[in-house]
């Protein structure tokens, strides 16, 4: 089913930018609100100092600056976050089941946030103003670091990840983060508690232009390292060893990839939540469409999980309007049967670890 | 962020085709949305329900309220639907949540006007003169006052004559499997209870879950079950089932009744007949 093996990578490319950018223009007009296009135009010119013909509708000016466009950017750039790292773990780890929720980066970062939330205040960290609206992101990443370092150490052992072991390891720890994130919960007082329930679900809906130059730093910082480890990862595709041969440093690549990895998760975590799957399926479409090439999985999650992740916020934003749903229970109701899908084909055709 | 403004803006250009349509907007009136249920019911009262073109999701009193748009829980609001709305003003108690969208809200230029929650009876008049001051209804919020103040003494006097103080306890049921989610001994249910000449049965502070085996052991002798557990249940003979509740000596008396759950969690006008009805209820 490899549709487009023969076409050259850079028209894959060129036909997800050009629909990554039609669907920046079509979420920054759909919502609640409907602006027009040419509504959408009026307001930029006039943002950028043009004379405008018609009058300007303040609160939609408001709303299309304030809200809807730092949220479609958030979006693009959480869902290559994810995937980006699905899309790492799935060569490090050689097994295409592997995403950043199953190893416990997401529900460790969960907890280190969540725990900002519930004591953040009592910690007088936020007298510092810099440190304090960077204090979440830092703790997010260093509860998603421990909780994947933890998997990591239990899996690996004799220089060989042990994949039933890191599954039954990334359950035990995610257990733990959910319980510990599950127990902030209960003691914390009534709204706290209610901000870490909606978050577990994950939703943009709190994007503002401060989230989105936090994140954008880390997805930015994380794809261009990601990137640099594209063909190492193809040569640790034939083995710990083989790959050894090759002359890649497989220990410390190892490490430097789960760091790259909590970066991007972590961060773009603690600002939207869990959001489960995108990580998942993405790599395994992109697989699916072309090939293995890891250069090309990571260019390509960006971009295709990007694409998912504004199609799926736009979903969230109409599908009860005026109000809205939280976009995890989108991504589990459209990723876990793409999911168990392609467990069916895994199953039927196994002529190879990858369906490549 | 400009370059790609200018960006977006080139291909807007390129491609527009007019997909969306323009919402007219309706001017001069003024357009309410009220995310709280206390708020709702007063601005009914005050004949100033009209002006309201949405509310959240626990405003249901009066009826009236139910068939305006909603613009999902209060505890779960999202700007843009509040924004789409299109209001004049956005009114609500402060039990909000999640707390930026509030602020995303005033950032677009729509007013926000908070009003205190009121959790007695003296500041839900002190409210309701408020209200009255704001909205050029100050005749009828003293009228409002009034009764209010005349049905609680009625109530007051009818109580004295009870010899008993039943145990009442209130539950929330349904809300997780077998857990009953119970009104504590703050906050406004308990006022009720105290007022109707009832004491709570809760032996907790706050609204909490609590399980079968603790409502065994406060052993109320009567149980308010809300609208919403109460008709999901299905009745009193499958209500006496659940556990823990047949153990209690509501149970064995039978004295197990439904109530509306907007009665209970805030006062407002009605507060006093409510008061008086649940006192007949509970020394029946």
């Amino acid at each position: 089913m490899t549709l487009l093996k023969t076409v050259p990578y850079r028209s894959i490319y060129l036909v997800m930018i050009v629909v990554l950018l039609i669907l920046i223009l079509l979420s920054a007009g759909t919502g609640a609100v409907d602006l027009s296009f040419v509504e959408i135009i009026d307001l930029v010119k006039h943002r950028l100092g043009f004379k405008v013909s018609g009058s300007i509708n303040a609160i939609h000016e408001g709303l299309f600056f304030g809200i809807r466009l730092p949220r479609t950017f958030l979006c693009v750039l959480v869902g290559a976050s994810l995937s980006v790292s699905g899309a790492l773990m799935q060569s490090l780890f050689r097994n295409p089941i592997v995403e950043p929720g199953l190893i416990g980066t997401s529900a460790g970062s969960a907890l280190g946030a969540a725990m900002i939330i519930v004591f953040g205040n009592s910690l007088m960290l936020h007298s510092v103003s810099i440190l304090g609206e960077l204090l979440m992101p830092a703790a997010a990443f260093a509860g998603g670091l421990v909780a994947t370092l933890l998997v990591y150490y239990f899996s690996a052992s004799l220089n060989k990840v042990n994949i039933s072991i890191m599954i039954l390891a990334g359950i035990a720890i995610n257990a733990i983060a959910n319980g510990a994130t599950g127990f902030m919960a209960y003691v914390a007082r009534d709204p706290q508690a209610r901000s870490i329930t909606f978050w577990n679900l994950g939703t943009l809906s709190g994007a503002n232009w401060q989230a989105v130059i936090i994140v954008s730093f880390s997805t930015v910082i994380g794809f261009v390292l990601a990137l640099r480890f594209a063909k190492p990862l193809n040569a640790l595709q034939l083995g710990d060893d083989e790959a050894a041969y090759l002359g890649v440093n497989t220990e410390r690549m190892k490490i430097s990839i789960i760091l790259v990895n909590t970066l991007l998760v972590s961060v773009a975590t603690s600002m939207v939540g869990i959001i489960a799957f995108i990580g998942l399926i993405i790599p395994h479409l992109l697989r699916l469409l072309r090939g293995s090439d890891n250069r090309y999985l990571i260019i390509g999650s960006a971009l295709l999980g990007a694409i998912i992740m504004i199609l799926t916020d736009m979903i969230c934003r109409v599908i009860i309007a005026p109000a809205e749903m939280p976009i995890g229970i989108i991504t589990a109701f459209v990723g876990a049967p793409v999911f168990l899908w392609l467990l069916f084909r895994f199953k039927n055709n196994r002529e190879g670890g990858f369906y490549a | 962020m400009k370059k790609s403004i200018v960006l977006i803006g080139g291909i807007l250009l390129l491609i527009s085709c007019g997909r969306f349509s323009n919402k007219s907007k309706k001017g001069g009136k003024e357009r309410i949305v009220c995310v709280s249920k206390q708020l709702t019911e007063l601005m009914f009262a005050l004949q100033q329900g009209g002006k309201i073109v949405g509310v959240d999701l626990s405003s249901t009193y009066p009826p009236e309220a139910t068939k305006l748009t909603t613009v999902g829980y209060h505890r779960m609001l999202s700007a843009e639907g509040i924004i789409s709305l299109d209001p004049t003003v956005v009114i609500h108690q402060g039990d909000i949540a999640p707390p930026y969208v509030m602020e995303q809200v005033g950032n677009v230029g729509i007013p926000i006007k908070v009003y205190p929650a009121a959790s007695s009876i003296d500041s839900t008049k002190i409210l309701i003169t408020l209200l009255g001051k704001e909205f050029g209804q100050d005749t009828a919020a003293t009228r409002l006052n009034a009764t209010l103040d005349a049905d609680l003494a009625k109530t007051d006097s009818i109580v004295k004559n009870y010899t008993t103080k039943p145990k009442v306890l209130i539950i929330h049921y349904g809300r997780a499997g077998n857990q009953y989610f119970v009104m504590g001994t703050k906050g406004t249910a308990n006022e009720m209870i105290k007022r109707a000449g009832g004491i709570n049965a809760a032996d907790t502070s706050s609204f909490r879950n609590l399980s079968p085996e603790a409502i065994m052991r406060a052993q109320p002798d009567v149980i308010l079950a809300t609208d919403f557990g109460f008709d999901r249940v299905g009745g009193v003979e499958k209500f006496l089932e659940l556990p823990g509740i047949g153990l209690t000596p509501a149970a064995k008396n039978k004295k197990i009744y439904r109530v509306e759950e907007h009665d209970l969690v805030y006062f407002g006008p009605r507060s006093g007949k409510n008061i008086l009805l649940m006192a007949q209820l509970i020394h029946k």
